[in-house]
């Protein structure tokens, strides 16, 4: 996986989510992204989902490809990867 | 303030009513039919308004508010109407679960409009409160032709039927449970974005949703729910207010009382949707105030500890 990517993705989480007092390279690649990881909750998955689409161009459909792909930065890079070279 | 509150639950979904309780009315409904069931429904309303104080407390924060001039015996009698309206509603939705639909009469009106806001294709939310039979209600919107996607939660233990599991039939709605996976708001934004259409209740915080936000109500401030709102900022669906309230012993009738629309991106913040939950919350106080014995909250909304 792209680190690049991961690191995109960090950033625009840390910015269009508001996280303060985080920086990218405070972000494990596979801590969770919700509950006890990162501290997510369901509003930011709401705005997660419109950001993989505005920033990465691809959209989450349903939930069958949403709830592995929440999971960490790690499977959010995967996802965003497997869409665009599909 | 917005704020994201820690809410320890203090309101079930369970029935207070015992299994056999709901037998009873139920075999009276296919027996007497909804006058027998009424009837019966008198008493029993009555034996817990006298003898059962916990239930008459229920009503209070409610009643205290609605009629803040009251005295101690128009609050019973108010206690006493708003328990009865529960108690009808109930048995309205199993009448219509036993005896079929055609035993109620809803009428529903701006059903154009409605149909517009479906054919905009950015999808629905439904916002309704606790209000008349709202399930009962909910089922005549299949003229939107949209499936219905309702976010709903049901405690174990819970007897309380659904109008369809009378006959045994599947639910017409397809259910989203709020406490499953990110409290089903992925869910809720898919479904949108295919353009269906999503019934929420604005007016109660559901499963891990903590995001609220304090607007006054009746009198007080009461925490609701913004994440609905998020929902239709993201995905552009425009909310439907639906209200409804029983007219007549066998008829109902769904209002849309307000189409709001929240701007696209804004943001993640409580603030961003005070606006826009200060006007559902305005168009409830109406609601309620022209129903009072339609609005069925049996539990402290004005309490901050809950």
């Amino acid at each position: 996986m792209s680190a690049e990517l991961k690191q995109k993705l960090k950033q625009v989480l840390i910015a269009e989510l508001n996280l303060e007092d985080i920086t990218p390279e405070e972000i494990a690649d596979d801590a969770p992204l919700f509950g006890d990881g990162l501290g997510l909750d369901s509003l930011d998955a709401v705005e997660l989902v419109v950001l993989i689409q505005k920033h990465f161009g691809v959209e989450i459909k349903d939930m069958e490809e949403g709830r592995p792909a929440l999971q960490s930065i790690n499977s959010l890079a995967a996802f965003i990867e497997a869409k665009h070279s599909q | 303030m917005a704020e994201q509150v820690s809410q320890p639950r203090n309101w079930s979904s369970r029935s207070i009513g015992a299994a056999w309780q709901h037998q009873f009315f139920y075999l009276l409904l296919r027996l007497g039919g909804r006058r027998a069931a009424y009837l019966f429904l008198y008493l029993v309303v009555g034996y817990y308004m006298v003898l059962r104080p916990d239930q008459r407390a229920k009503c209070a924060p409610y009643v205290r508010h609605r009629f803040p001039a009251a005295g101690a015996w128009m609050r019973f009698i108010h206690s006493y109407c708003m328990s009865l309206g529960l108690g009808r509603a109930l048995l309205d939705r199993a009448l219509v679960g036993i005896l079929g639909p055609e035993r109620l009469r809803i009428d529903v009106d701006q059903r154009e409009e409605l149909l517009g806001l479906v054919a905009e294709g950015r999808g629905l939310v439904l916002m309704t409160a606790h209000l008349g039979s709202w399930q009962a209600a909910l089922a005549r919107v299949d003229f939107l032709r949209r499936p219905v996607y309702m976010l709903m939660h049901r405690e174990a233990g819970d007897i309380d039927r659904h109008y369809y599991e009378h006959q045994g039939e599947e639910s017409p709605f397809r259910m989203i449970d709020p406490t499953g996976f990110l409290g089903g708001a992925v869910e809720m934004l898919t479904a949108l974005k295919q353009g269906d259409i999503v019934s929420v209740m604005g007016d109660r915080m559901l499963g891990a949703d903590r995001n609220s936000i304090a607007v006054e109500f009746l009198g007080g401030e009461v925490h609701f729910p913004y994440s609905a709102y998020k929902l239709a900022s993201a995905s552009g669906a425009p909310i439907a207010v639906l209200f409804n309230h029983k007219t007549g012993p066998d008829s109902y009738r769904i209002e849309l009382v307000r189409v709001i629309r929240v701007p696209r991106e804004k943001g993640r913040q409580g603030e961003e949707f005070r606006p826009y939950v200060a006007e559902f919350v305005r168009a409830l106080e109406e609601y309620v105030q022209a129903h009072p014995y339609q609005f069925f909250n049996f539990f402290d909304l004005w309490n901050k500890e809950g």
